[in-house]
């Protein structure tokens, strides 16, 4: 386990050494990932200079959970870079996965290890601080079980969407033309999962609590945060439901991976 | 003890019927027509501890395909593969920790970094003991003399450096066996020398199995004892590349100076294929009459200043045996 942990460090320190090789484009790349990010939560912050309320929730209320989703969508991006699907699919067709496979080392901690794209802290750096900003905003009665359940929140977000994209990277076994489907789940289901819940019709409501649990990721523990009465009368036990979500997101993803893995092997490329 | 025992290795590929257009890609979905392509079909050999055997054939024969199979990255449709005891796909990392590979046209190492990184990183991927990592790299820094770009970022060496960098990486665990392939494509003829010297001093020195995968058959004529040839899927013949030019190798040339002129040249049992003043060059079969026979015809009959008996090309005899498909 520790030899595990000593190796993933130093695959993950050879990556960040690399990008540092090119300084000037890494910090070309930061700056306009932490500004797309920026301009995204302004486009939203003035709609609220408008309308003041977003069916009942206030720009504090939602920035809580704009800035959770993209904190937590950066941290994923950034950890799971190397089963970003586009990359993955790329690599796949140009034997990257072979030469992987001819080392004796789990191949899902070497594939986690081939990439690291620190541009993306961009997007967690301004993530957090839209937090920060919703936390100023909201006055929250700080519990340790809030503090913990705000944490876990991140941790389940990022597996969550950390499976999305194994669950994509391994499609691309089979297919490269479905990139776009998947897209539709990660950046569709992350943007989703920043707006409070109650202003998607039922039928994509009841989809992203029981087919995907995505609703479980933020917007019942934001409820249970910031002390907000909850419109659908799920247990009192649902905002602590995060961690299964993620949890089941990841064991899904593993399964399929493995499964991908396999399948692989049978026919090459 | 064999270290690789292939026996009835076969890789069936499907292969789908791709459909065009937008409407196409849906039907791609949807549609079974596929068709059956025999990559590898039904081959056998044993590989002993310490040989170093080419493996050729013409692009698309199955040469991959196999190579694939022996380490582990595509796992048969039919067929036994024991390799070092293991079955490679099945036991994939403990397998791969005894092995080395090389593919020419790619690199192991990490791109952006200098060579030495790279090969510190894989002393913990293949958790190599320190005193066999650095005995192992001082030796391959003096052979390989890896000396001038140790601290060159990999993506600015040239072919050469860098397959005798990827070389030093493929070997620093000490592996029993170790796969080339292509290990000379793009050189010229100095770097290709030095590579050659160096794959014969490994197998020499640390009995290590080589398979060697090319197309540059001066690479086999000059390291290999043992030639495999495939083509479509089958292996078509296994042994020594001696015996390969006796079969096949056709005529042989006998080039002779004379010492002065004479009316005619002609001479039972041989050909002339040219004539240049003093010079003849004579074609005579394999099988047919020996060359030591026809150099004493031609001398009983001629004064002769000097000869030179020339051996077909391995080239030539090669390229006979996919044309003519003599091996059928």
């Amino acid at each position: 386990m520790f030899q595990t942990i000593n190796l993933y460090r130093r695959l993950i320190g050879v990556q960040i050494r690399s990008q540092m090789q090119y300084r000037f484009s890494f910090f070309m790349e930061l700056a306009g990932t932490a500004l797309i990010t920026l301009l995204e939560y302004a486009a939203l912050a003035l709609v609220f200079a408008r309308f003041e309320t977003l069916k009942g929730w206030t720009l504090g209320q939602v920035a809580f959970l704009y800035g959770l989703a993209e904190l937590s969508f950066g941290v994923m991006d950034l950890v799971f870079s190397g089963f970003d699907p586009g990359l993955f699919g790329w690599q796949v067709r140009r034997g990257r996965l072979d030469q992987l496979l001819l080392r004796p080392v789990n191949i899902t901690l070497q594939v986690l290890g081939s990439e690291f794209m620190l541009r993306r802290i961009g997007k967690i750096v301004v993530g957090f601080a839209i937090f920060l900003a919703a936390l100023s905003m909201n006055p929250i009665d700080w519990t340790p079980l809030k503090v913990l359940l705000t944490s876990l929140v991140v941790v389940s977000q990022v597996i969550f969407f950390g499976g999305l994209f194994m669950i994509g990277a391994t499609i691309t076994f089979w297919t490269v033309e479905s990139i776009e489907v998947v897209n539709i789940f990660t950046y569709g289901g992350s943007y989703m999962i920043s707006h409070p819940m109650h202003i998607f019709p039922d039928i994509i409501r009841r989809f992203f609590t029981f087919i995907i649990p995505a609703v479980f990721l933020n917007y019942y523990p934001a409820l249970y945060i910031l002390e907000l009465p909850d419109p659908f009368d799920m247990p009192a036990f649902a905002p602590f439901l995060t961690p299964v979500a993620g949890a089941w997101m990841l064991a899904l993803a593993l399964a399929f991976w493995r499964f991908g893995i396999r399948h692989y092997q049978s026919t090459g490329t | 003890m064999s270290i690789i025992s292939v026996s009835g290795l076969s890789k069936y590929f499907k292969v789908f019927k791709h459909h065009r257009g937008g409407l196409g890609a849906i039907r791609n979905l949807f549609s079974r027509q596929h068709s059956i392509v025999r990559a590898v079909d039904d081959i056998s050999f044993e590989i002993e501890p310490g040989e170093l055997v080419g493996y050729i054939g013409p692009n698309g024969a199955g040469k991959s395909t196999t190579i694939k199979m022996l380490t582990g990255l595509l796992v048969p449709t039919s067929g036994e593969l024991l390799v070092n005891d293991l079955i490679p796909w099945k036991e994939r990392q403990t397998y791969v920790a005894r092995v080395g590979a090389v593919f020419g046209q790619r690199t192991t190492l990490w791109w952006d970094l200098p060579v030495i990184e790279s090969l510190n990183l894989l002393q913990h991927i293949y958790k190599i003991p320190k005193e066999n990592f650095e005995a192992n790299l001082e030796e391959f820094h003096e052979t390989l003399e890896l000396g001038p770009f140790l601290d060159t970022p990999v993506r600015a060496l040239s072919l050469g450096q860098r397959m005798r960098a990827d070389l030093c990486a493929a070997l620093l665990h000490n592996p029993d066996l170790l796969f080339l392939d292509e290990p000379t494509i793009g050189l010229d003829v100095v770097a290709k020398e030095r590579i050659r010297q160096f794959i014969q001093k490994i197998n020499h020195e640390r009995n290590t199995t080589v398979i060697l995968t090319t197309h540059d058959l001066s690479d086999v004529e000059k390291l290999c004892q043992r030639v495999m040839i495939i083509d479509q899927g089958k292996l078509l013949f296994d042994g020594e590349l001696s015996r390969l030019k006796d079969k096949f190798g056709g005529q042989r040339e006998l080039v002779v100076d004379f010492s002065e002129e004479y009316r005619t040249y002609e001479i039972a049992g041989a050909t002339i294929t040219a004539q240049t003043d003093l010079q003849v060059t004579y074609a005579f079969e394999r099988g047919m009459i020996t060359a030591s026979e026809l150099i004493g015809r031609l001398s009983a009959k001629y004064r002769i200043r000097d000869l030179e008996v020339r051996e077909p090309e391995i080239e030539e005899t090669v390229r006979r045996i996919y044309e003519e498909r003599l091996l059928e």
